[in-house]
């Protein structure tokens, strides 16, 4: 099944889930935000979102594992982590794991544009 | 009996009485123990009328040959008495002459006392006693007069040359044994056939006299209680014998008639019964004499008592110093009274408290080596001005055995009168010390008593317990200051503690709402600047630029705050406990973006010199950078303190780090340098120590920064550290690392936002 032209943002914060909604929302993107794993890993079973912006911390269930579950789910899904911290060791697992790449905090909003953008091009 | 017997009686009863008077005062004075075998002697050679009267016609000689043996050791004693109080009697010469006179006395004239060469007959009652002598009675003579008058001169030139106390001592002691010398001439000249027409003991009762005098008025010891104690001993007995003895004579008609043939059972058991009862009547009475005469002295010395066992109470030292003071100036009624105590950093003894009628201000300092102190440190006791006059002279007639002698008494007499003048100065009659153990921690002067009376001994020894009791006070005291300030140091070192560990908890939720205010700024800018306003009113549009400029300041802001809260996150962080190639440039910027938070860097220059790309060290990074920053940040402190306390016009603070490897240790050198206030050379040794600090800033320092860089360089690196330093001028630390041949620059992208696009 082809995935949809939705964009899934996983975060425990809920401005960050607005930012990107509303950030995303004014460039035509259908964003879908979550606050967890679980919720993240449901919404890609009912939506199909081709790209998610999943958060490395989460409560719970962390990002990694959220990860891997996704990926088992939706191969074709393009996970973008994001983090805040310093760690060489997640990141090898992440990249290990399928993510798609990787953004730092705080973000740099020209280059995460750039990067959606490219991922979602308008139509 | 005739005034001759009793005469004979009353000097020998007044001397057994002087002799046991020095006896319950106590023996710890050798002149003390040197003074009662002649006083029993003289006594017993005295009694020699009256023996002789009782032993009759019959048995005269035989009795007389008895007192004649106290006779014979009467010079020696003399001798041996004369020159101890002249503190001669260890001079060896003086020594042998003592031992010549006993054994002249046991040798020569004891075996002969029997034989009619010393004593052939004895004349009572003419009505004077008579001696009818011997030749060895001639030798006798002559003997005790040369022994004799040998110890008169003596006493007489050091009498000549002393001074104060000292000479009304000797007078009384010169002229109350020369009156008894006086009556041994009138005794021996009788067997001369010269009349006695005066009975000569009471010269001798004259001699007691005389000395009890001195020893009253002079103090060659506290005899009050002696007189007492012996008073009431000899009273309590005279009547618990005395009695049953009297029934005996007197009423023997009486009793016979009464009791028949067994009537000395009545006496005799009265005996037993008085004998028994005699000591508690004895105790009981002198309890209520002492109890009556050291009424004053009792009251002081309790209410000091009292006062000792509350010192250790006080926890204040000053306060403390001045309760002593204070107590002591009024229940002793003392002129003045001040205490002084150690104090390392003035290197002597200062004023803690005075009271009274002097101005002890202009006195706050007394050296460590001043004839006072030196004085208090070998004695170990206290002090009295009186003895002080004593000791210094009384030698003078000492024949001079070498040149160094000579210098020693010399030097002795000229420190005493160093010692004399300082007491004058303090106008002290009496300093007590306090030590623990070997520790001198301070002294009390106390002037002299509004009375005028002396200070006792037994005050002496109250003072001393009180003394010892405020020293332990004053211990204690210090003891709970410093407990406190160091409780103080480590609470304040453990919240510091419980804040880093909390900071990083802290200073993540802190770095997630920076990025989430950054984020909403972000979208409010991005909507302002997607929307569409061509068409709005100026009005909306001037709004619109507005809430755009609002928007952007918050978000540099929180950006701004958000870079602050993750260099504060580097720092905290525990985690990295691994060694690896660290740059030294890098571990400096690391260092200077955290203090750049807490110092104003651009107060400063920081001069780096060194290779940039080649020093690299083997080393735990974040340990690194806490020690730099901790170096850098005191270097700031000295700065600030040399600009306080030096005030140079143009003064600039300058840190220089300088790094040398040493290739053939493996190891790099570096030098931090500051041109700060530097640290006192008694304080250099401690820097390193936990606790100490010497920051007197507002933000005051914990004392374990510098401890902390030891423990990381010396523990966790194995390397050295060391510090020198010139006060005023600045402080240098040097340190040695291992060396490393690269370095990891792993740390250096991620202070900045940016992606990593793996792709698929």
């Amino acid at each position: 099944m082809e995935n949809t032209q939705k964009l899934l943002v996983v975060d425990d914060e809920i401005d960050v889930r607005n930012f990107f909604t509303n950030f995303f929302g004014r460039r035509e993107i259908e964003v879908l935000a979550v606050p967890n794993a679980e919720e993240a890993i449901k919404m890609v079973v009912s939506q199909r979102p081709k790209a998610i912006l999943l958060d490395i911390k989460l409560e719970g269930m962390d990002g990694i594992e959220t990860l891997r579950r996704i990926k088992e789910l939706d191969k074709q899904v393009k996970v973008i982590m994001v983090t805040g911290r310093e760690d060489d060791e997640a990141k090898q697992e992440t990249k290990r794991l399928g993510a798609y790449g990787f953004i730092h905090k705080p973000i740099e909003l020209d280059e995460v544009e750039k990067l959606v953008m490219k991922l979602f091009p308008p139509k | 009996m005739n005034i001759y017997t009793i005469s004979s009686l009353s000097a020998f009863v007044i001397s057994i009485i002087l002799a046991l008077f020095v006896l319950f005062n106590g023996l710890h004075d050798k002149s003390r123990r040197a003074i009662i075998p002649i006083i029993i002697c003289a006594g017993i050679w005295c009694a020699f009328p009256f023996m002789a009267a009782v032993g009759g016609i019959n048995n005269s000689l035989f009795f007389t040959r008895l007192v004649y043996i106290a006779a014979v050791f009467t010079a020696p004693f003399f001798l041996n008495f004369g020159l101890t109080i002249l503190e001669l009697e260890k001079i060896s010469h003086e020594k042998n002459l003592i031992r010549l006179s006993f054994a002249i006395s046991i040798f020569f004239f004891l075996p002969f006392l029997t034989s009619s060469f010393f004593i052939k007959e004895v004349n009572l009652f003419k009505p004077y006693f008579t001696i009818r002598g011997g030749l060895i009675y001639l030798l006798f003579i002559a003997f005790f007069g040369i022994v004799c008058l040998y110890c008169f001169h003596k006493l007489f030139i050091a009498y000549k040359e002393a001074k104060g106390f000292r000479r009304n001592q000797l007078k009384y002691v010169f002229l109350g044994f020369f009156l008894a010398f006086i009556s041994g001439l009138l005794h021996f000249s009788t067997s001369f056939n010269i009349p006695e027409f005066f009975p000569h003991d009471f010269l001798v009762v004259a001699c007691m006299l005389v000395l009890i005098y001195s020893i009253i008025r002079y103090r060659l010891m506290d005899i009050r209680l002696a007189i007492t104690r012996a008073s009431i001993f000899i009273a309590v007995y005279t009547i618990v014998l005395g009695i049953p003895f009297a029934l005996g004579i007197w009423f023997k008609p009486w009793l016979s008639a009464v009791w028949g043939v067994s009537w000395w059972m009545v006496p005799l058991g009265l005996m037993a019964i008085f004998a028994t009862t005699g000591p508690f009547i004895y105790i009981y009475l002198n309890k209520r004499a002492e109890e009556e005469i050291l009424k004053e002295q009792r009251r002081y010395q309790d209410t000091l008592k009292r006062a000792s066992l509350g010192m250790t109470r006080v926890r204040d030292i000053n306060k403390l110093l001045k309760m002593i003071v204070y107590t002591v100036a009024r229940a002793v009624r003392l002129n003045h009274a001040a205490v002084y105590i150690l104090n390392k950093e003035a290197d002597g003894y200062i004023l803690g408290s005075s009271r009274g009628s002097l101005n002890m201000d202009q006195i706050q300092t007394i050296g460590l080596d001043s004839p006072l102190i030196r004085y208090l440190l070998s004695s170990k006791s206290p002090l009295l001005l009186e003895e002080l006059a004593n000791n210094s002279s009384g030698r003078d007639d000492m024949p001079i055995l070498d040149e160094a002698l000579e210098q020693g008494r010399y030097q002795k007499n000229y420190l005493d009168n160093l010692l004399k003048a300082q007491l004058y100065t303090l106008s002290a009659s009496v300093v007590i010390p306090s030590f623990i153990e070997d520790d001198l921690l301070g002294f009390m002067v106390l002037g002299e008593k509004r009375s005028g009376s002396i200070y006792t001994e037994d005050d002496l020894r109250v003072f001393t317990v009180l003394a010892s009791q405020a020293g332990l006070a004053i211990e204690n005291a210090r003891f709970f200051e410093s407990a406190k300030e160091t409780h103080e140091q480590i609470s304040q070192a453990e919240k510091m503690a419980t804040l880093g560990t909390m900071a990083d908890g802290l200073s993540h939720q802190m770095n997630n709402r920076f990025h989430a205010m950054s984020l909403i700024a972000s979208d409010a800018l991005d909507c302002i600047k997607s929307s569409d306003s061509k068409n709005s009113s100026s009005e909306i549009k001037e709004l619109l630029s507005y809430l755009e400029h609002s928007a952007q300041r918050i978000k540099s802001n929180s950006l701004q705050g958000g870079d602050i809260v993750r260099g504060m996150l580097k720092y905290t962080r525990k985690g990295e406990t691994g060694f690896a190639g660290v740059n030294l440039d890098e571990l400096l910027n690391a260092a200077l973006e955290m203090l750049q938070f807490k110092i104003k860097l651009n107060e400063i220059d920081i001069e780096r010199n060194y290779p940039k790309e080649e020093t690299n060290l083997k080393a735990n990074f974040t340990q690194l950078q806490e020690v730099f920053f901790n170096l850098i940040d005191n270097a700031y402190d000295a700065m600030n303190e040399r600009k306080a306390a030096l005030k140079e016009p143009g003064y600039r603070g300058k840190v220089k780090i300088v790094a040398i490897p040493d290739p053939a240790n493996r190891v790099t050198k570096i030098i931090v340098h500051d041109n700060g206030l530097g640290i006192k050379e008694e304080d250099q040794k401690k820097v390193f120590t936990p606790f100490f600090t010497t920051k007197i800033s507002n933000r005051k320092g914990t004392g374990l920064g510098l401890y902390v860089i030891k423990k990381i360089i010396t523990e966790n690196h194995k390397g050295r550290i060391q510090v020198s330093s010139i006060y005023k001028q600045g402080t240098t630390f040097s340190l040695e690392l291992a060396t490393a041949d690269t370095a990891e620059h792993a740390n250096n992208a991620h202070s900045k936002g940016n992606i990593e696009i793996w792709g698929e």
